[in-house]
């Protein structure tokens, strides 16, 4: 099937708003069941949308972004399923397993954006330094606007260029720059906990940050406990902090009492 | 690239509690909250659309430029909580600023409450209403219903949106009721805040530090026999029985023997790991079960993860985490180059050009 440029420029926009979806907005109109549904508009048939839309939504209802995980990305392999079917007049349930491999691809380029995101901050630093509430949102704009190209143009040439073309690209990357930004990726958080560390800790505190790191391990060996693992951990540290706060203030008070009585003596 | 070296004060400067915010103000902040991920990254992830969400809140308790300056640095402080749940962040966060609480307070009092909602959020919403209205909805899809998509949507907004708002108006409240018993002990109020947020800290560091080495370092090959047992005719067991004796600790891998060579029959071990002796049994019936020996040959690998990982799990993230601790209080590290270190490390480590295997 020859796509139109109304087409083209559909499935662009489509996908540009889908982008920002999946991490912003509704956070809702990026799942495949809804974008199934219009890319199938788009191509002329709304019918194997819906049913290439419905059959990618099943398979990722155990594949969610939990814990801040990056799973197989939705988006490109959501609209990719639709298109190969609607398109190339797949079978859905082949069209599904033939867009996977776009999603893995999409999975790591968000892995990478997000690496290379980070310096991006140092704007947004700049930006409160001066006490600018508008350089804060011009660049939450600016943000965004990239995300969605980004996914936009990568979607648009898979759209025009086929699979074959998606294998190209896959393969042009060396494994090892992939590795080395996922693992650098995976370790810039520690640049935020350090800086929180920095800003909270004295003395004294060293203990509770490994207090809290010992009973992480602990919780962390126990699988049941995965996903309220923090919320747990949470409860544990409130307990703590509390009745510091308890002895604190008591104490305060035990020797405000205390003057009280030499006054009444 | 700009880079800005700023110190966030300890207290504000203009003390006076800012005014009331006002509905259509905390509407705005609870609308924003959707860009919360806007500019998400992996060194403090959310912090942009974070204080995204909070400048309207801010820009009316903080009337003193210098005190917004340093209110919008220190939100930009790491910041990982659900997208859905964050106005509860949001609204007890803005009391405190509007209270001009220490700065210390409101960063530990930020990074405490908005952890823990990660797991809460991930259970409502991805393992809880997403399966079911996607499940129940994905269904109709397949069989060609064209309103399944928008109702999947209508209920899932409908939730998100009543969590949205109800919260930032709950939490906000809340905050500003619990804020004189709090600030009649300051001092003791701080140092809790503190050491909830270095408890989580430490927290964190296990549950979102993946960083591990895998790598593995070829040590040498073990050596054993194993046995394999067939049935074969009478004629065809004479066969094994006339295979050459062989040393076990120098013959080549492959090689196939029913003894050593003092003629002593082996010991090999099955497929289960069990020792059993090889040799040659008549079933009677002009077939004969034979057990003989293979040698084999396979390599042994020493895990550094596994080591690793006896010594202390997350040993990895702990280290690193303490090594930029170092940089950045004792060698005034800026954020932007613990990332370049950071960067280089991980494509170092990652072998590049094929110098060095990769140790991720």
């Amino acid at each position: 099937m020859e796509a139109s440029i109304l087409q083209i420029a559909l499935i662009f926009l489509v996908t540009f708003i889908a982008a920002i979806d999946q991490f912003d907005f509704l956070e809702s109109l990026y799942q495949p069941i809804v974008t199934g549904a219009v890319v199938g508009l788009i191509l002329g048939d709304l019918n194997t949308g819906l049913i290439v839309g419905g059959t990618y939504q099943l398979m990722t209802i155990g594949n969610m972004p939990i814990g801040g995980a990056q799973p197989p990305n939705a988006v490109i392999g959501g609209i990719m399923a639709a298109i190969f079917a609607c398109s190339l007049n797949m079978e859905p349930n082949v069209a599904v397993a033939a867009a996977i491999p776009f999603a893995l691809l999409g999975q790591y380029g968000v892995t990478l954006f997000f690496t290379v995101r980070a310096p991006l901050l140092e704007q947004f630093r700049a930006a409160a330094v001066k006490a600018d509430p508008k350089a804060v949102t011009i660049w939450t704009v600016i943000s965004e606007i990239i995300l969605g190209l980004i996914f936009a143009f990568i979607v648009t040439l898979f759209f025009i260029g086929g699979q074959a073309f998606g294998q190209t690209v896959v393969e042009a990357i060396p494994e090892w720059v992939n590795t080395g930004l996922s693992a650098a990726g995976g370790m810039m958080r520690f640049v935020g906990f350090a800086i929180l560390l920095k800003i909270m800790m004295n003395r004294d505190m060293w203990a509770f940050f490994f207090m809290g790191f010992g009973l992480a391990c602990i919780i962390g060996a126990i699988e049941s406990l995965a996903t309220p693992a923090l919320l747990i951990l949470a409860f544990i540290g409130f307990g703590i902090a509390f009745w510091d706060f308890q002895q604190q203030t008591e104490l305060k008070g035990a020797l405000a009492d205390g003057g009280d009585m030499e006054d009444g003596i | 690239m700009a880079f800005n070296e700023f110190v966030v004060p300890e207290r504000y400067q203009d003390l006076t509690p800012g005014p009331q915010v006002d509905q259509a103000t905390l509407n705005r902040m609870a609308l924003r909250s959707c860009f919360l991920q806007s500019s998400f990254n992996y060194e403090t992830m959310q912090s942009g659309g974070w204080l995204f969400a909070m400048l309207p809140g801010l820009e009316k308790v903080h009337a003193n430029k210098n005190d917004l300056a340093a209110s919008m640095y220190h939100n930009l402080d790491f910041i990982n909580t659900h997208p859905f749940l964050v106005t509860f962040v949001m609204g007890i966060v803005l009391s405190l600023e509007q209270n001009k609480v220490d700065t210390q307070t409101i960063r530990a009092v930020r990074i405490s409450a908005a952890s823990p909602l990660g797991g809460i959020g991930d259970a409502l919403f991805w393992l809880t209403l997403v399966p079911i209205t996607a499940g129940i909805t994905s269904n109709m899809a397949i069989q060609g219903n064209a309103i399944a998509p928008i109702i999947f949507l209508v209920v899932f907004n409908i939730a998100q949106f009543a969590l949205r708002f109800g919260l930032m108006n709950w939490a906000y409240k809340l905050g500003t009721t619990a804020i004189d018993a709090l600030t009649a002990n300051m001092q003791a109020f701080t140092r809790a805040a503190s050491i909830m947020g270095v408890f989580i800290v430490g927290c964190l560091t296990v549950t979102m530090g993946g960083t591990q080495i895998n790598l593995t370092i070829p040590n040498g090959t073990s050596r054993s026999v194993t046995a394999h047992t067939v049935v074969v005719s009478n004629e065809e067991a004479a066969n094994f029985t006339d295979l050459d004796g062989i040393d076990t600790e120098t013959a080549e891998a492959g090689t196939l023997a029913m003894t050593d060579t003092e003629g002593n029959v082996l010991t090999a071990a099955d497929a289960d790991g069990n020792a059993v002796k090889t040799g040659v049994v008549d079933l009677g019936n002009g077939m004969s079960s034979v057990t003989y020996g293979e040698v084999t040959e396979s390599p042994v690998e020493f895990s550094v993860a596994d080591t690793l990982n006896t010594v202390l799990p997350k040993l990895v993230p702990l280290c690193l985490v303490l090594v930029l601790y170092y940089l950045f209080a004792k060698h005034n590290f800026t954020p932007i180059k613990g990332i370049v270190l950071l960067l280089i490390l991980g494509l170092l480590g990652a072998g590049p050009f094929d110098l060095w295997p990769s140790i991720w």
